[in-house]
């Protein structure tokens, strides 16, 4: 769902990395509009995870800033940004293996009011209806599409405005691919911003409003998703498709 | 086998057990052995008896043993005194070591042996303050009771027994019913996701200081009820306490309980079988027995 113009969250300048003498991301200006979504492409060791979870709080930011919905988040310590409307999903161990289904969504729910707990864990239920099957079963014994549905219901119980999906096709069979992105698609049309770090380009800029490609820490590209795998150029340099057979006549 | 052995182990471990618990809640948070607990104890112990001596000075009247007991009002209320004292005091060598070494991304040895030095630094001042000489809550003496089968207990032994089940069942319901509980477990597993799904990481480390040293506490008052006050108690304890910490399976309060009781129960056998000699090696064969064959534990999950 293509927002209107406003920015919801948007990087300045942005550097940052686990170490302050070896940036991964360097210098990356980025935007997204409010109920955008936004799929964030590049080759192995772009710096894409890095680049969100330096947005998630996670990763140390050396400088540049991070804003959203008009407020300057750079600085707010990880376990706040979600009060800011900001959910994270990482790409590996991105639920409570040990703790059950209903725990996972209820330790998520803690930031709510007492009297909505119940209420939105219950949407959430409604939402992901498989969850609802078996809600004592422990989280670590689901299959992986399961896990990563529970990971996007348990980021979704704040109802946040911008949802950051670090990889959420890894590992997962084509079939489970295509529901997971179905259901994101859902959830974008319900308003929520979404911005996707994707290595599985095709699904991901099907779905896409917009793209951005990092290559070596910095933003090389941003476009409409529409068309994007056409571009011989950019398929070619950095998304790993096969060139277009016009492109070396 | 004298059956009385039984009691014994039982008594016994009910006092590893809840120490033990204390260790497997710091060590499934904060990611390593504390070998300082030990001294928790003591001080546990201590506080306890500093308050219960001052309120028997104001109040004479709380010192008078309780119904069958050989302790006054004095010593319940000193404990639950000493709980909240014993709690400060590790939050305090939290902020003054382990929260500092933690800012710096120490590794897991270097926080190991700052618990070694803040051991060694609570048990000398222990010493100095409170001297080597065994202290005691009273001086009563007491008479065990038959309960049958060749078994004895005195009523403080079944009170220890009732008050460390008690406080397990309270933990657990804690862990698994509250919010601290399961924000505490949900730490435990993935502090990075923790703090995503907004837990503030910081303040769990707080609450399960609070919470094992508060247990420590406990563990003192009723091993100086039973035994004595020593400065030197608590490290006594350390060896069967991480018996039973990784017996129980780290981070399972039920398994620590369980498992503090079969070290007690095995130590007491021992002592029957073998000799009193061997009674500290039994801790040590079961440690080594569970790193071989079990590392996970009784309860714990394996990798």
């Amino acid at each position: 769902m293509a927002g209107g113009g406003d920015i919801m969250l948007s990087t300045g300048a942005l550097v940052a990395g686990y170490e302050r003498d070896l940036p991964i991301v360097r210098g990356v200006d980025f935007s997204v509009r409010r109920g955008e979504l936004v799929v964030v492409l590049g080759p192995n060791g772009a710096g894409k995870s890095t680049f969100v979870k330096a947005i998630a709080g996670l990763v140390p930011i050396h400088s540049g800033a991070v804003m959203l919905d008009g407020s300057d988040v750079t600085a707010v310590p990880t376990h706040q940004k979600v009060r800011h409307g900001l959910a994270f999903v990482p790409q590996t161990e991105n639920i409570f293996a040990t703790l059950s289904i209903h725990d996972n969504l209820l330790v998520a729910a803690q930031i709510l009011p007492k009297d909505r707990r119940a209420r939105r864990v219950a949407d959430l239920y409604a939402m992901f209806p498989d969850l609802a099957v078996k809600p004592a079963r422990r989280a670590g014994a689901l299959s992986g599409g399961q896990r990563q549905m529970l990971a996007v219901a348990r980021a979704l119980i704040v109802e946040p405005s911008v949802l950051i999906l670090d990889e959420p096709s890894a590992g997962l069979s084509p079939k489970i691919v295509f529901e997971v992105f179905e259901r994101l698609k859902a959830i974008n049309a319900t308003g929520v911003t979404i911005i996707l770090v994707e290595q599985n380009v095709k699904a991901a800029l099907a779905i896409a409003d917009r793209a951005v490609i990092l290559v070596e820490g910095q933003l090389r590209h941003e476009g409409k998703a529409a068309g994007l795998m056409d571009d011989p150029l950019i398929a070619e340099l950095y998304l790993g498709a096969r060139p277009h057979k016009d492109a070396h006549r | 086998m004298n059956p009385q052995a039984l009691m014994d182990g039982l008594v016994a471990g009910s006092m590893i057990g809840l120490g033990a618990v204390g260790i497997t809640l710091t060590y499934s948070i904060l990611r390593f052995a504390n070998f300082a607990h030990g001294e928790l104890i003591s001080s546990g112990a201590y506080f306890a008896l500093l308050v219960a001596s001052a309120l028997g000075a104001l109040f004479g009247g709380m010192s008078t043993p309780i119904g069958p007991f050989s302790f006054g009002w004095a010593v319940p209320v000193a404990a639950v005194v000493a709980f909240a004292l014993n709690g400060a005091l590790a939050l305090l060598i939290d902020w003054l070591l382990f929260g500092r070494l933690r800012r710096q991304s120490a590794t897991i040895i270097i926080m190991v042996m700052a618990s070694f030095g803040a051991a060694l630094t609570l048990r000398s001042l222990l010493e100095f303050i409170f001297t080597s000489s065994p202290a005691y809550y009273s001086r009563s003496l007491q008479i065990a009771n038959s309960l049958g089968g060749g078994i004895r207990a005195t009523p403080d032994q079944l009170l220890s027994l009732l008050v460390a089940a008690i406080l397990v069942v309270a933990i657990h319901i804690l862990l698994t019913r509250t919010a601290i509980g399961r924000s505490m477990r949900a730490v435990s597993e993935n502090p990075q996701l923790a703090g995503v799904v907004g837990i503030e990481v910081r303040q769990v480390i707080r609450v399960v200081w609070l919470l094992g040293a508060g247990l420590a506490a406990v563990a003192g008052v009723t091993a100086g009820v039973l035994v004595q006050i020593r400065p030197q108690m608590g490290f006594d304890l350390l060896l069967p306490l991480f018996a039973a910490a990784i017996l129980g399976g780290i981070g399972s309060v039920p398994g620590a309980m369980l498992a503090g009781l079969i070290v007690g129960l095995s130590e007491a056998i021992a002592v029957q079988l073998v000799g009193a000699e061997w009674r500290a090696a039994i801790a040590f064969v079961i440690l080594v027995a569970v790193l071989l064959f079990r590392p996970q534990g009784l309860f714990g999950r394996a990798e």
